[in-house]
């Protein structure tokens, strides 16, 4: 019994790992993507504005699996054909992406605009007073949104089972197939705690390092 | 010094500077008093930027806004009614920030400077707390030394005490007249009388976007030229 729940875990971890290297790429291009995003929608550039609502309008308001979908069986019909793991992470960063952007847009205009006349008149001009003034205060306002997400992907990678890709959930499946035991579905099931667990304690340490001010 | 001539300004419709044409020569104090609404806030935004003008001519040590507002607006500080200190840097760094960002000074000497403003206004103990943990008159003496430490020719004030609870106003008005004795040009909005009377060199009087007053003190205060002007003195200083 105990043999068999080593062997088992030490086969869902190396489907773990096909998790692990999504979150983490999505992880920071989702962010890097919504910061961007952000920008955008408050630049007052119409054009800039539309396009980035529309994004976040279609990313937001439709299911992450049919988007996982129609990157990896959809997007082969127009003449583009993706590997599972690559079609998984595009879909990922994108999705996320539209979320934070939303999420860092609302933060931002959470500043109140006597910080942009303070920077101005101190003589800041504005990529000065957005990476040194506004955007700093923004990251304290968007932890608890961020955090949320963070929690959210590590459950929405297990989607990624559904177009073949070997993830923590899909060798978690095979082994119960395999070995007809229910024991892989709970060992799964500690994994994701533990890595849930993890993200919650590192943003509660973040929280904590940032609530020096205010 | 600042020269000002037939500036208007409007929001939409809501015409807030009318005409307004005035000179402050290097080292005058000003205080510019009137009642609410009447664009005493607006002509101090708009003298450094915050505000466009709609039309008119405005020179700042010489330098015209319209041809090169950077320079020109370079020349002056500016103090809030709310303060606006950055509330995620400390004391020092709310000092430190723009003379290292802006102006490219090293960090130890921005440092050594801030401390030596921090002294002035009398809160060097606090240079490592932050803006949360200051009270209202802290706060404002602390957005004093941040417009000092860029060394401007031109402080402007923009309702300076307004928020702040009676007993904290005094310190506050201390700082700012403890600078009136440099030789630094200074444009004062106020409700303050007392602080108008005795520190000002000259004061406007403003109502309906103009200056109709633009006189010394002794005037404004003992004589005042218009049943206008007497009215709003009367009402204000019934208040206090």
């Amino acid at each position: 019994m105990f043999d068999y729940i080593i062997n088992v875990s030490g086969y869902i971890l190396e489907g773990s790992l096909v998790t692990f290297q999504l979150y983490l790429a999505t992880a920071v291009f989702s962010v890097i993507l919504g910061i961007a995003g952000a920008l955008g929608k408050i630049s007052k550039i119409p054009f800039l504005e539309s396009i980035l609502s529309f994004y976040t309008w279609v990313f937001r308001g439709t299911p992450l699996l049919l988007q996982l979908f129609f990157a990896y069986y959809g997007l082969p019909v127009l003449g583009i054909t993706l590997q599972p793991f690559p079609a998984a992470v595009l879909t990922f960063i994108v999705n996320y992406g539209a979320y934070f952007t939303e999420i860092f847009r609302g933060g931002i205009e959470s500043i109140g605009k006597g910080q942009y006349e303070a920077a101005k008149v101190l003589g800041l001009n504005y990529r000065q007073t957005m990476s040194r003034i506004i955007l700093p205060q923004t990251v304290k306002r968007v932890l608890p949104a961020t955090s949320n997400e963070a929690i959210n992907l590590v459950k929405d990678s297990a989607l990624v089972a559904v177009i073949g890709l070997g993830d923590l959930l899909r060798s978690a499946k095979v082994a119960v197939t395999r070995d007809f035991s229910i024991i892989p579905f709970i060992i799964a099931a500690v994994f994701y705690l533990v890595i849930s667990s993890v993200i919650v304690t590192v943003f509660r340490k973040l929280e904590e390092k940032y609530s020096v001010y205010e | 010094m600042i020269k000002a001539k037939n500036i208007y300004k409007s929001f939409g419709e809501l015409e807030v500077l009318s005409n307004v044409s005035f000179e402050v020569q290097r080292g005058d104090v000003i205080s510019i008093i009137g009642p609410s609404g009447s664009g005493k806030s607006t002509l101090l935004r708009s003298l450094i930027g915050l505000e466009e003008i709609n039309s008119g001519e405005l020179y700042i040590e010489g330098i015209s806004v319209a041809e090169s507002g950077k320079e020109a607006y370079e020349k002056m500080g500016m103090v809030f009614q709310g303060f606006n200190l950055f509330p995620h840097k400390t004391v020092l760094g709310n000092l430190i920030e723009a003379p290292i960002v802006v102006k490219g000074e090293k960090k130890a000497e921005a440092k050594k400077k801030a401390e030596k403003l921090l002294k002035k206004v009398g809160l060097y103990d606090k240079k490592a707390t932050y803006p949360a943990q200051l009270s209202g008159g802290q706060k404002q003496r602390v957005a004093i030394a941040r417009a000092l430490a860029m060394e401007p020719d031109i402080m402007l004030f923009d309702e300076p005490t307004s928020s702040l609870d009676p007993e904290l106003v005094g310190e506050v008005l201390t700082v700012i007249r403890d600078l009136a004795e440099e030789n630094i040009t200074m444009l004062v909005v106020t409700h303050e009388m007392g602080f108008a009377r005795d520190v000002s060199d000259r004061v406007f009087f403003m109502d309906h976007g103009q200056i109709i007053s633009d006189t010394v003190p002794e005037k404004i205060f003992v004589n005042p030229e218009s049943e206008r002007i007497q009215s709003f003195l009367t009402k204000i200083l019934s208040q206090n």
